[in-house]
Formats: C-alpha cells, structure tokens, sequence
C-alpha cells in the first residue's frame, strides 16, 4: 500500500440524495457535509484523512467503543438531517473513495439505479419495533391461561411431597413449553400484523442481550417502510400493547429512521433495473 | 404508549417517535454497520473480515450466525422459535416423565423424539 501523506484526504460517503438538495447542517464524522451532484442525484460526502480513515489504521479506530460510537452516531445524524429534506439512500458506515473523479464516475455510472431506489423511498421513513418479553409477568400470566397448568397446581396441593415434587417438576416443564409457544405465536403475528400495516417489511435477528442492555427477552426485531404522517402503523402498535400487555410483553417504537433496511445491500450495474 | 402523530405529507416533517434523548446505541449500530448500501468503493473496508476486539461489535456481527447456528432461524421468513428448541422441551419432558414413571399425554407409547 502506497505510502500517505498527513494530509491526504478521501472522500467519506454517507448517501445519496436528490441532486438539488442541500447539505444538511449536521456536522459529520469529521467537519462539514458537502454535496457532490452527478446528474439527478448527489452524494452527501466529508472529506476525511486517511491517517485515521484508511483501511489499515481505521482497524485499530473500530476496536475503541468510544471513537465508534462517536462516528456511527455522526453517520446517523448526517442521514436523518437529510431524511428531513427528501429521500436518502443510506451508504453502511466507513464508505470511501480515494478522489473526486471515481466518486463522480460511480454516480454517473449508478445514477439510473440509485435514481430508482429514490424514487421507490420518497416520502417515507422506516420506523423499528422490538417486541420484549418480560418473562417473570408471563409466567403470572399463564397460570391463569392454561388449563393444563391450572390442573397440575390443585394436584400438585393434594399430592404427597414425594409425587408433589415430580409433579412440580412436570408442572414448570409445561409452563415453559406453553410460554414459548405463546412467545413465538406472539412474534408471529406481530410481524403479520406490522407488515400488513407497512408497504414493506423486515424482520432481523433479536440483539443480544450484551449489546441492547436489555434482561428482557427480544421477541422480534421488526423493520418497517411505511409513508411519512401514516397513522395507521401507530395504530397498529398501540393495538398489538393492548392484546399482549397482560402477558408481560412490550412494545417499542423508533424511528424515523432512513430506510437502512428497504435499500438493496449492493449496486450492480450488471444486474439492470431490480 | 399512545399512538404517535406522524404529521407532515412529506419527509420533511417527521415527528421523532424517541420519547427526547439520542437513540440507542445497539439501533444505530444495526443499521449503519450492517445495512445500507455497500458499495466497493475505491477504498474497500470489508467489516466483517476485521477482528474487533469489541465485545458488543462481534456479538452483533455473530449474532445472525451464530443463532443460525443454534436452529434460530425465524426472522428468514417466519418468526419462529427455531424447531430445535420445541423438539429439546419435548424430548426433556419425556425423559422426566420416564424417570418418575408419570404417563405422557401421548399415552406413554412413543418415547421417540419429538413428532418431527
């Protein structure tokens, strides 16, 4: 790898936007945000140094909690200055180029595309709901749902210490085998219900614990594209709250988020029109 | 939570659905490394090739594999407790009943695993 000045900049890429839009005043992951305008569409950029930014030392900036939070936030806050102006397809974090010319040259190369995924965003947000199961309100609640559970308890009164003991044991195995299928069921239908009220949606892996900070369980971790001031996803929400509010399970709503997840992961210019 | 006012035609006018405060950092995360479009641009960072020492960072690019790993699969297309974990609870009660000689609701015959 050839050797770097201090100053040498590059240019650091966090989406694209219709080509008459403004920078968006939110400071980026260093300094300002300007506009590279290609044709009909426009890269939001920050020039960046490569000292911190290359591929080889920018390794050793990912392994600091701190400097990648700092960044990822910036990243974001860049994207949703811009999801206030118009559409904005969002790039994944540390997207590079050398110069100026290869920049302008994909833009007019993947203009038509990037055109298209505008086009199909415009005038809509992606919102997140994470359903959480409180598992000690769930098993309260199932005690009272389950006839199976109900029966073992006045026997397990009745019995013996001995057969009270094996029946206990029994009794708790039923319980976590109703409660998972209550937990799935609820998932399910969830997501059936907040994709119904969405024109598009997404369901990814559950966050593990060490990462949410949450003890709860996380039932799903829903993704859904739904146009700017629809009120019937909120609806939909509010509904779901009530129907499972006596098992212990919640939800939460974010968003506006830029629709991370209603953009392809990749351009293609071999693939044409998707 | 009551129900939230997305008022405004328009993207321009979003009402933020974060009760005040920044957003979490395990949703940001989420999104800007893992989604959004990937372009091999002129400087290439592949994330998933770089060690990070981060806990949180490898349990979040794992996480997906790993779960895979486990039979937790339902977010591809179903949300679903993967079929291993049903089939385990199944096969456990049945070693217990077993054990303390109580009958199984299948009448005792079938101690195979699960009905898969």
């Amino acid at each position: 790898m050839e050797a770097r000045t201090a100053t040498e900049l590059g240019w650091y890429v966090y989406g694209v936007v219709d080509a008459g839009a403004a920078a968006p005043q939110e400071g980026g992951v260093e300094g300002d945000v300007a506009v590279v305008a290609e044709g009909s569409v426009a890269a939001l950029v920050s020039r960046v140094p490569l000292t911190v930014y290359g591929e080889e030392p920018v390794r050793a900036r990912l392994e600091d909690p701190g400097w990648l939070e700092e960044k990822a936030r910036a990243h974001e806050a860049v994207l949703e200055g811009a999801l206030r102006a118009g559409p904005v397809v969002p790039f994944r974090f540390l997207t590079l180029y050398r110069d100026e010319d290869e920049l302008r040259a994909f833009l007019a190369a993947r203009g038509g595309e990037l055109r298209d995924v505008l086009e199909r965003i415009r005038g809509k947000v992606e919102l997140g709901v994470k359903v959480f199961a409180d598992r000690a309100r769930l098993a309260a609640g199932l005690a009272q749902e389950s006839d199976e559970v109900r029966e073992l308890d006045a026997a397990i009164a009745a019995a013996a210490p001995g057969k009270a003991y094996l029946l206990r044991r029994r009794r708790d195995e039923l319980a976590k085998e109703h409660a998972a299928r209550v937990l799935r069921d609820c998932a399910r239908a969830s997501h059936g219900r907040l994709s119904a009220a969405a024109e598009a949606a997404v369901s990814n892996p559950p966050q593990p614990r060490e990462l949410s900070g949450r003890d709860a369980q996380m039932l799903l971790n829903g993704a859904y594209l739904v146009p700017a001031g629809d009120a019937g996803f909120a609806a939909a929400v509010a509904g779901l709250e009530d129907e499972y509010r006596h098992l212990g399970v919640t939800f939460e709503l974010t968003g506006p988020w830029p629709p991370y997840n209603f953009v392809p992961p990749g351009l293609s210019a071999d693939e044409g029109r998707r | 939570m009551s129900a939230r006012d997305l008022s405004g035609p328009t993207t321009g006018d979003v009402t933020p659905y974060r009760s005040g405060g920044p957003a979490q950092l395990a949703d940001v995360l989420e999104r800007v490394l893992d989604k959004g479009i990937v372009i091999a641009g002129d400087i290439q960072i592949n994330l998933l090739d770089i060690e990070l020492l981060t806990v949180r960072l490898r349990l979040l690019i794992a996480s997906a594999d790993k779960a895979r790993e486990m039979g937790i699969d339902w977010w591809e297309g179903d949300p679903f407790l993967g079929r291993g974990g049903q089939r385990s609870l199944d096969e456990r009660l049945k070693r217990l009943e077993a054990a303390s000689g109580i009958e199984s609701d299948d009448g005792g015959g079938d101690r195979d695993t699960g009905s898969e």
